[in-house]
């Protein structure tokens, strides 16, 4: 199926890899189709591309890449509506984001995948967890200087 | 906006499957069970707008501005 996007033009999306939000994502409520697309520079980088708002995309990472101890509780009551009975069958990502001194990552409330059922939920996680965790150069900079 | 004074262990009911419960009333805290069917999301107000807001500004985001993204790390 063909589907217009502002970022990457016109691309053809397999019907059966798209994922259901059912309640949209906090904000773009309205969207509840999603194409989980590659980015096609970046193999650590996904785009959730809406497939009913073509300017609505939102960048996702694995988040262990980046926070490699990152671990989450989410409450069965948000697994539930995934028909999700444990987490470990669930694909986990989080939201990328900028602020004024570069990309940031949404680690409270992180992109819950059940890629067999096609359905997707943003969840919040319990814990003391930054919705702007600072993404910076320290490790490349280092490996420079080495 | 509607008010409505409840004692501990009262419910309100929302729609006609919502129900919010005031479990707990201790000093000026007080503790709500709510009721709602899994597809509602249930979240304190100001932790589900801050995540409005983040995702709203995520969705500007273009793929130019996360080209070194695979160098970076987070503290």
């Amino acid at each position: 199926m063909w589907i217009n996007t502002t970022r990457f033009g016109r691309i053809d999306v397999d019907s059966a890899d798209l994922l259901n939000f059912q309640s949209g994502l906090p904000g773009l409520e309205q969207c509840r189709e999603w194409a989980l697309l590659a980015d096609a520079e970046n193999d650590a980088l996904g785009w959730l591309q809406s497939t009913t708002r073509d300017d609505i995309a939102i960048a996702v990472v694995s988040p262990r890449r980046f926070v490699p101890q990152y671990q989450v509780r989410i409450p069965r009551s948000e697994l539930t509506p995934l028909r999700l009975h444990d987490i470990k069958q669930a694909q986990l990502v989080v939201v990328v984001s900028k602020n004024n001194k570069g990309l940031t990552l949404n680690l409270k409330a992180p992109i819950v995948i059940n890629l067999e059922a096609r359905t997707g939920r943003q969840v919040v996680a319990s814990g003391d967890l930054s919705l702007h965790q600072q993404l910076d150069h320290t490790l490349a900079t280092l490996k420079k200087s080495a | 906006m509607l008010v409505l004074s409840r004692q501990r262990d009262e419910s309100i009911m929302i729609g006609d499957n919502i129900v919010v419960t005031i479990v707990d009333i201790r000093g000026d805290k007080v503790r709500l069970g709510i009721n709602a069917p899994s597809e509602i999301p249930v979240h304190r107000q100001e932790v589900y707008e801050a995540i409005q807001r983040e995702n709203i500004r995520a969705a500007s985001l273009a793929p130019e501005e996360t080209r070194d993204i695979g160098g970076l790390t987070s503290k």
